[in-house]
């Protein structure tokens, strides 16, 4: 089993009707009810747990003690003392399933997968869905994220606005206001989206949105075809040799000249963060990629492409990677 | 309190009811539906035109803030109501019906749609 994909070991199970838990290495696990999903967690989006202390309604000691009472029904719990009605623990069910499976299924490599027959998730199920149907919204999902912005090198960038917005008004969703009030130059969208309780997925479309309206600093180096000034002098050390981003200790050096340039940006703290890339790029995964380290030199090339040395969180860069992986794949 | 699918039947109970979708304004899922052919399609559209009113109110409103409590549209067929919810979650979601022109009462289907709505999510 450990050698078919997740998407067919799903499909198989599904056409068995098995009810347990296939676990995808660390990176996260499906829970299946009667042979449909009926709950995905992924370790870079937050789970329930996370999303029902942030809702405000219950503390995370409630959910907690909930959690260790539960035999299975859970979610029942909560509902009949009235923490939240049936409705509404469905939708956060299925939100906090739809956003694990975006970025669990969307991983690279191939995590080993283990089956436990039996096993359930403390809330209970109380949303289903069927295999193909989650693969099919997951897709659907990426070409949304493709038509906002097709571009990914603000996914896993410190989320910077612009001081000075040329528009004379800008129009924001809650959870773009949300994401503007909370960002400090430092996070990335996953850990954003996880410290303001919203699901990474609908907070990584709406950074994208934001970076389509021209409200994001973009990242340092800029890619020609969509920087708007190429007044930016960024590369001058590169400039003879563009097909190397790879090496991991040629990385700090095209970032180095932009800063001065750019004085817009001083809330990006790139050269302290640096010894942090290296894993994408290099060789040396395991030591800080702790999830997923079966594809480091890929991921490496995706990473140093895109993405200057500024990163945040190994575990969001690592995340990031895969979901970039898998929107690549899809072209 | 009722659960999503309830709700989708109740919406469909209604005097002229010819489709009823939830669609999760965030990200743009169809979460579910009855009476839609295309379901996809249909969340995305109506995903779309939510937002450009919310937009498009926000530019002409004169009184700055504006909240939305429901959109209709009345087209050559019939009516489109969009009530977006709130919820502890992300959100809003939006609950998305669709009317026959002839057999509808738009007063009675959107005070009955808005009191489905307090069940599912607590208002």
């Amino acid at each position: 089993m450990a050698d078919a994909s997740l998407e067919a070991t799903l499909t198989t199970l599904a056409a068995d009707g098995a009810t347990g838990a296939l676990r995808a290495g660390r990176a996260g696990t499906v829970f299946l009810d009667r042979g449909r999903v009926c709950y995905v967690e992924c370790a870079g989006t937050p789970g329930v747990e996370e999303l029902l202390a942030a809702s405000g309604r219950i503390s995370a000691g409630g959910v907690k003690s909930t959690r260790q009472g539960a035999t299975g029904d859970g979610g029942d719990t909560l509902v009949r003392r009235g923490v939240l009605t049936r409705g509404e623990l469905q939708f956060c069910v299925l939100g906090a399933t739809l956003d694990a499976s975006f970025f669990l299924f969307g991983g690279s490599g191939a995590p080993k997968l283990r089956f436990r027959d039996g096993d359930r998730h403390w809330l209970g199920p109380h949303w289903f869905f069927d295999v193909s149907g989650l693969f099919r919204e997951c897709r659907r999902r990426s070409a949304r994220l493709d038509r906002a912005w097709a571009s990914a090198e603000l996914d896993n960038h410190p989320i910077t606005p612009r001081r000075h917005v040329r528009a004379r008004h800008v129009v924001l969703s809650a959870l773009q206001w949300e994401i503007v009030l909370a960002s400090d130059g430092v996070t990335p969208p996953a850990e954003l989206a996880r410290r303001i309780g919203r699901s990474a997925y609908s907070t990584l479309l709406a950074v994208r949105e934001l970076a389509a309206a021209e409200l994001l600093e973009p990242p340092e180096p800029a890619k020609p075809s969509e920087a708007p000034k190429p007044n930016e002098p960024p590369k001058p050390n590169e400039a003879g040799k563009p097909n190397e981003p790879p090496k991991s200790n040629e990385v700090p050096k095209p970032n180095d000249p932009p800063k001065p340039a750019d004085p817009a940006q001083p809330a990006v703290p790139a050269a302290p963060r640096e010894p942090a890339e290296p894993p994408g790029s290099g060789d040396s995964g395991p030591a800080v990629l702790p999830r997923r380290t079966n594809r480091p030199g890929n991921g490496g090339l995706v990473m140093s492409a895109g993405v200057p040395a500024t990163s945040g969180d190994p575990t969001d860069v690592n995340l990031l990677i895969r979901l970039r992986d898998a929107l690549e794949a899809l072209q | 309190m009722i659960g999503i699918e309830e709700c989708l039947a109740e919406a469909m109970a209604i005097p002229g009811a010819l489709c009823a979708m939830l669609v999760d304004h965030a990200s743009g899922t169809a979460i579910a539906g009855q009476g839609a052919a295309d379901l996809e399609g249909s969340a995305a559209g109506l995903r779309e035109c939510y937002r450009a009113t919310q937009g498009g109110l926000a530019m002409s409103s004169p009184d700055g803030t504006v909240r939305i409590e429901d959109v209709i549209v009345t087209t050559d067929h019939g009516y489109q109501l969009i009530l977006p919810m709130e919820t502890p979650f992300d959100g809003p979601l939006l609950m998305c019906l669709r009317l026959d022109r002839g057999r509808a009462n738009l007063a009675l289907a959107r005070l009955r749609l808005r009191s489905i709505s307090h069940q599912l999510i607590a208002p």
